[in-house]
Formats: structure tokens, C-alpha cells, sequence
């Protein structure tokens, strides 16, 4: 039955990956929830919160806030946590309350702006769709926002984006920085400055679907090209025997390319790339998956002849009948499990 | 220097519970994100929230009916022992909410839970959340369906955060929505219901013995019952004791419905106060109950712990089993100093507050939600010893006690295990509750 879950907890949702983007930059971030979804978010989503203080605020909406609209109330609470708190600026992320009512964003921002002389962007999240939406849409709104300036091109600088924990399965970025000199990964040890100077990046690099549209945007606006790669996707399949073996790969799209390019050329008969996130048609081959319902995942497995399946343990489950080889490679915004291993 | 904003208790007192700063409201200023606050933003995340509380009931399943961020952090929860294989989702889209069509998927996606299950489940409830609160869902209708369909017993439950404040908050409701399952039996005098806890009190907690000498043989609570059938016998309670207010309306509604009455006790920290307690209990069921022993073993343990720490410095936090303003009552009653209360006044534990004034005027109350607590910084007032999961978060530096299990303390035996497991704490020893 489409929508059924029965062994799978939903993946992180929209508002999570948009949290997780604007987590670091020294903003205050206001969910625009009643308080659960905040304790989702915060509380399972995002793994740096329980060791790293951050202006994360849910707007603490109760019923007749939102049948009866009352966004002044939002802006006065925020104007007056703006008084208290030195932010860079302000962030709005939606969740189903505000989708539901069907809130004005744009309006709230000029709200916003207008009364706390704080630059605000809104991310029109619904905790509906998955994290790699609302990242991405996070992205977008910043750089959007905020990466305004031509500036200098620094030579060897390299803008790292699409790198958040439910995309690189870790808490900070210093392996990515570690494998790619002159690494500058937005979100991940890096705050708004990095931001605003993303213009000076000779390129940028996009770890995860999530960074791509952003990386588009920075394209057209400064000619800054990119690549699409996950450099340490090599390491998370080390030791693995798959020669002349076919395998399924079930990640996020870039890591899961990554993967492939690395099991084929260490002999893999055929690689497979599943995925249950955005599937970026510059990025698919021929044969690839989009999965939505646990039994596209079953009748996936159940019908491709794989010899070796790689992806987060969690989904095991569904295949447990599965008599090849499981290689596990975490993704926390399936399990929300780090594996620490990016 | 940027602080975070905190009143003394005096200040608070000659305020009155009407006139509380907007600091100490909640529904006056955005509502901070921190560890601290998880209880308060995800009552679900840990101890019992409206989803665990609803799996109460032996055998029972539960389908979330809501959008996957809803339902996201539930494997938490699937991950404790006894609720693995216990949840399952039905999830929502933008067209499901324009269009209702969710609510006619929700009986034929019971059916195939129940149809998965090697078992027949007891019950299977269906939670919804703020988007079905928006709607206006009549979920007892639906209910009723996807019963006639599954030939299970299906019941709603509400995680309507957004009614978080309202009369019926989601943990009152969905106390209601259990005990409503109970139908009439024949009285027993015998058999008598602990109602309000989704956990059971201690094994040793003193009002056991009580109830026995008074002629109890059954003592039922929910989380004790073996199976569904046992749950049903709690339909046979000569009266029930509300232990916890959230369970008042459940009771109201029993009370009406199956004649049962209720008799409401507080859960205290003060030993004068709990002697009092069941002196007041034992006038009502006509009787009186001999304390002496359990008093003194509480204070025997007290006096152990002091013996310790002497004249401590204490920070009590609300992320624990009892009432950060009572418990903070009573230890400056018996000679302990109190510098910080992390806690939410209200009508009813503001009675606590005024005494505390009257004991201690200058603790400093904190609210865990306000947005300065971004700043608060530990090293500015320092104590020995932090009690409750956000204190102690709070407070790395101190002797920690988070005192937040799901086995609830209570009576003298819970201030017993207190100062016993503080004294555990104080020698750097585990501690086992």
C-alpha cells in the first residue's frame, strides 16, 4: 500500500536538511512548529546540537496561532529574541503547521526585516517531502541571499557544498578538508563570511544532491564551475570483494555514483545506483532507481540478481531473505545513526 | 557580557502566579532549542510521550498517521526494549491534506498491519498530529471504520502539539483515550487502580503494604497488566488513585462512566508533607496507616546523604520524577542549599514557589525555554550537586543525579531511593535509579 511503512522509521524530512544547512552560520533559526517537530529536528536530526549550542528556536505555535494566522506574534517574539542574541541574521524554516495554513513567507520576511534589522530568508519546508529538499532549498536561500559580491577568485579555494551530517555521516568536515586541499565547506566549521565570499572559490565542489541547485545558482551568477564527487566515498567500501560480482548501491546520488566509479574499477561486473532521495537526471545512468515504497526497495533486490547490496543497515530488514553480501555504508538521514566513518 | 535571565524566588512570590515576567511564559517568546528542553519539544524522545504512552496497553501496535517528520524520531523508541515491531506509518502528503484522502487509506492500511503481524494485536491505535488537529479529523469515526474492517479494537491517539497549552493537552488526552477502553464489570472492593504513571511506582514503594492491610488484593496499573485481559479487569476497581494531575480527566471520565471514584494524591519530597499525605488518605478510606518505619527509613537515608554532603549547593532541574519547585521545597527545608530552580510555574506548583520564598528568597529560577539561555553559562553559579537530566546538562562541573528513569519514585520509599542514589552519586558510585 503506497505510504505503509512497516520496518522503516520515515527519513529525515525537509525541515531537518534545511536545519541542518544553516545550523553552523550563526544565525537564529526559528522552526515554525508548535515544538514537536523542533524535537525531531534537534533532538534526533541533528547530532551536533547535543555538544554545540546553536540559536535554534521552535515558535512554539499553539492552535489559535494558526487558525487565526497570528504571524505578528511570531515577529515579535523573534524581534525580541533578536535583542537578546548577537545573530548575523534570521532564518524561517516551514514545517506542515505553516503548509497547512499556508503562511506567506515572503511577506513574513519583509515582516521581519522591517521590524528587527536582521537580513531573514525563509525556507517554504513541509515536513512532507525528504532533507535533501529542504537543504537544498536552504542553500539556495542563502547563497541567494547572501553571496551578492564578485569578488577576487582565490586560486586553489574550493567551496564544498551539499556537506551536512545526514549527507557525509559526520559531525564535522575535517576529512572532507583533509582529502580536498583548500576545502571551504559551507555549513560544516565555516559561517556566514564563507558564505557571503563564496564568489572567490576557484570551484566548487557538491558532495550531495542537495548542493547542486546552490552550485547551479553560483554558476550563472559568477562562472564559478563545479564538479560533482564525494571524495572520501572510496574509503567506505574498502576491502570489499566484488570482482565479477553485480552489486546494488543504495546511497545518496553522489555518494552512491562515487561508489560505483570505485567498484567498477575494481572489477565489479555491473553496478546498480538506487536511491530514495533527489535523483538528479545529470548525475543518473541508464538502470538506476528511484525508490519511494519499502516494496520497490524488496522487489528491487528480490528481482535484480545482486550478488552484493551496499547501503545503511537499516534496510536489511526489508530484504531478509537476502542470501549475498551486505556491505554497510551509514546514512544518517535513513537511520539516524552516525557511522562515522566520512 | 550577554546572561541568561533568571528571577529570584522572592521576586517571583510578590509577583503572584498571575503576573509571572514574560520570561517565565512560554507562550510569550520563542522556545529556546537545547538539550534541556527536549522533554518539552519531544515529550516523545524520552520517558513516556503521547507514542509510547499510547503502546501502554499489553499487545498493542500503533499506526502514525501523519507526515514522515511526525513519525521521524519514533526508532528511538523502537530501539527499547518491548517496542520493536510496534510502530508503523502511514504517511502523509500535500494531496492527502488538501484532499482528506488519507483518512480512507487508514482502515485498509490496518488491516494490513494487523494482516502482517504473526499475533492479532490487542489494539491498534492510531496517532495523528497537529496537521489532523488543523483539519479538524473526527478520528473516532475512523476508528470505528477501520475497527469494523480489522475486527481489532482501534483506538485514536492525539500528538496535537499544538493543543500542547490548551485543557486537554495530548498526554491528557491520550490517557483518556486508553482508560476509555475499559467496559463495565462487577465492582470488586478488593481491587483498587494506580492511575497517572505509564511506568510502575518501585516495588518497594510503601503504598503497596498500605492498600494490603487495608483488605486490597488486586493493586492494578497499566504497566504491570500482563496482558489485555488483565487490563480490562481494571473496569473491577472499587476506586482509583490519581497519582500523576494528568490522569485526572481519564479518572473524571471512569468515574462517570463506570461508577468508579477516585481519590487524587501528589507525588512529595517533603517527609512532613507525605506523612500528612496519607494521614489525609486513611481519614477518607477510614482508616489509619502506620508510617513510622517508612518515615524513618527516608530519613535515616536523608541523614546517610548529609552525613556526605553536608550543607550542599544544589541546581534542580523539571527533566525528573517529581516537581522541580517541590523538591527544591524540600531540600532547603532540611538544610540544603538550593541556588537554581530550571522550571515551568503554573497554578499548581506555584504554592511550592511561595514557600520556597518564604525558605530561600534568593534562588534564582531559570526557564529552560527562554531564548537567553543560550548564555547561561555554569561557571556563574556554581553548585555541588544538579538533580534532573537539564540541570545536569546545565551543570557538568557538579555531582549529577538525572533522576528520570521510567520506575516512578514515590511516597516515602521514592525519597528513600532519592538520597540514596544522591549519596551513591556524591561517593562517585553508579546509580542504580
Amino acid at each position: 500500500m503506497r505510504g505503509l511503512r512497516k520496518y522503516l522509521t520515515p527519513f529525515a524530512p525537509d525541515q531537518s536538511g534545511a536545519v541542518a544547512v544553516l545550523y553552523e552560520l550563526g544565525g537564529i533559526v526559528v522552526i515554525c512548529d508548535a515544538g514537536g517537530c523542533t524535537g525531531n529536528i534537534c533532538g534526533f536530526d541533528e547530532p551536533r546540537w547535543h555538544t554545540t549550542r546553536s540559536a535554534v528556536f521552535s515558535a512554539g505555535l499553539r492552535d489559535m496561532d494558526a487558525i487565526l494566522g497570528r504571524d505578528d506574534r511570531l515577529v515579535d517574539e523573534l524581534v525580541d529574541a533578536a535583542s537578546k542574541i548577537d545573530a548575523r541574521f534570521a532564518a524561517i524554516v516551514g514545517t506542515p503547521v505553516p503548509s497547512v495554513i499556508g503562511t506567506d513567507y515572503r511577506a513574513l520576511r519583509r515582516m521581519c526585516e522591517r521590524r528587527c534589522d536582521l537580513p531573514t530568508i525563509t525556507v517554504d519546508t513541509t515536513g512532507m517531502e525528504l532533507y535533501d529538499v529542504g537543504a537544498s532549498k536552504a542553500y539556495l536561500a542563502l547563497f541567494d541571499r547572501f553571496a551578492t559580491e564578485a569578488m577576487p577568485v582565490v586560486p586553489g579555494r574550493v567551496g564544498v557544498l551539499g556537506a551536512s551530517p545526514l549527507d557525509v555521516d559526520a559531525t564535522d568536515a575535517a576529512k572532507l578538508v583533509a582529502v580536498v586541499p583548500g576545502a571551504v565547506c559551507y555549513g560544516m566549521g565555516q559561517g556566514l563570511e564563507a558564505v557571503a565570499e563564496a564568489s572567490s572559490a576557484e570551484r566548487n565542489l557538491v558532495v550531495s544532491p542537495s548542493g547542486l541547485a546552490a552550485a547551479r545558482l553560483l554558476r550563472d551568477r559568477f562562472g564559478t564551475p563545479y564538479v560533482v564527487d564525494d571524495p572520501l566515498a572510496g574509503d567506505l567500501v574498502q576491502g570489499v570483494d566484488v570482482a565479477g560480482r553485480r552489486v546494488l548501491v543504495v546511497h545518496q546520488q553522489v555518494r552512491g555514483a562515487s561508489i560505483r566509479r570505485e567498484l567498477l574499477a575494481r572489477g565489479a561486473a555491473a553496478v546498480t545506483c538506487a536511491t530514495w532521495f533527489m535523483q538528479d537526471a545529470e548525475l543518473t545512468e541508464p538502470g538506476d532507481v528511484r525508490l519511494s515504497e519499502e516494496d520497490d526497495f524488496a522487489e528491487l533486490v528480490a528481482e535484480g540478481g545482486f550478488d552484493v547490496l551496499v547501503g545503511d543497515p537499516t534496510l536489511w530488514r526489508i530484504v531478509g531473505g537476502f542470501d549475498g553480501t551486505t556491505v554497510d555504508v551509514p546514512q544518517f538521514a535513513i537511520s539516524g545513526k552516525l557511522g562515522e566513518r566520512a | 557580557m550577554r546572561e541568561a535571565r533568571s528571577f529570584t524566588a522572592a521576586e517571583l512570590a510578590e509577583r503572584g502566579v498571575d503576573n509571572l515576567p514574560d520570561e517565565l511564559v512560554s507562550n510569550r517568546h520563542l522556545i529556546y532549542s537545547s538539550p534541556a528542553t527536549l522533554a518539552f519539544n519531544s515529550p516523545g524522545a524520552e520517558g513516556f510521550g503521547v507514542k509510547r504512552a499510547g503502546l501502554a496497553i499489553p499487545g498493542s501496535v500503533m499506526l502514525v498517521v501523519a507526515p514522515g517528520c511526525c513519525g521521524r524520531n519514533t526508532s528511538l523508541i523502537s530501539d527499547l526494549p518491548g517496542y520493536r515491531d510496534r510502530f508503523f506509518y502511514l504517511t502523509m502528503d500535500e494531496t492527502d491534506i488538501v484532499t482528506g484522502r488519507h483518512l480512507r487509506k487508514i482502515p485498509q492500511a490496518v488491516e494490513e498491519v494487523v494482516a502482517c503481524l504473526s499475533t492479532s494485536p490487542s489494539v491498534v491505535m492510531i496517532c495523528i498530529t497537529c496537521v489532523d488537529a488543523l483539519l479538524g479529523t473526527d478520528m473516532e469515526r475512523v476508528c470505528r471504520k477501520a475497527q469494523e474492517r480489522a475486527g481489532v479494537p482501534v483506538r485514536p491517539c492525539y500528538m496535537y502539539a499544538l493543543t500542547r497549552e490548551g485543557r486537554r493537552p495530548p498526554m491528557v488526552h491520550v490517557r483518556q483515550s486508553l482508560y476509555a477502553l475499559l467496559q463495565p464489570l462487577p465492582k470488586r472492593p478488593t481491587s483498587v487502580n494506580l492511575m497517572g504513571f505509564f511506568a510502575p511506582l518501585v516495588d518497594d514503594c510503601e503504598l503497596y503494604r498500605y492498600l494490603a492491610a487495608l483488605g486490597v488484593r488486586r493493586v492494578r496499573e497499566v504497566s504491570r497488566c500482563e496482558d489485555y485481559d488483565e487490563f480490562l479487569q481494571m473496569a473491577e476497581a472499587n476506586f482509583n488513585l490519581v497519582l500523576h494531575p494528568e490522569a485526572r480527566f481519564a479518572a473524571a471520565d471512569l468515574q462517570e462512566r463506570l461508577r468508579i471514584p477516585s481519590i487524587e494524591l501528589t507525588r512529595l519530597y517533603q517527609i512532613d508533607r507525605i506523612h500528612s499525605q496519607y494521614q489525609a488518605l486513611g481519614q477518607v478510606l477510614g482508616t489509619t496507616f502506620d508510617d513510622a518505619d517508612d518515615m524513618a527509613a527516608a530519613r535515616e537515608a536523608l541523614e546517610g546523604f548529609r552525613s556526605r554532603a553536608g550543607r550542599a549547593s544544589f541546581a534542580i532541574g523539571e527533566c525528573m520524577n517529581g516537581d522541580a519547585f517541590e523538591l527544591a521545597l524540600a531540600l532547603v527545608r532540611e538544610g540544603f542549599v538550593v541556588r537554581e530552580v530550571f522550571g515551568t510555574l503554573g497554578g499548581e506548583n506555584f504554592v511550592f514557589l511561595r514557600r520556597l520564598a518564604q525558605h530561600s528568597p534568593d534562588t534564582r529560577v531559570y526557564s529552560n525555554m527562554e531564548p537567553t539561555m543560550i548564555h547561561y553559562d555554569a561557571a556563574s553559579s556554581p553548585v555541588d550537586v544538579a538533580v534532573g537530566k537539564d540541570a545536569a546538562w546545565y551543570h557538568p562541573e557538579a555531582v549529577r543525579l538525572h533522576w528520570n528513569v521510567d520506575v516512578q519514585p514515590y511516597g516515602y520509599a521514592g525519597v528513600r531511593r532519592l538520597y540514596e542514589a544522591l549519596a551513591d552519586a556524591w561517593d562517585g558510585r553508579e546509580v542504580a535509579l
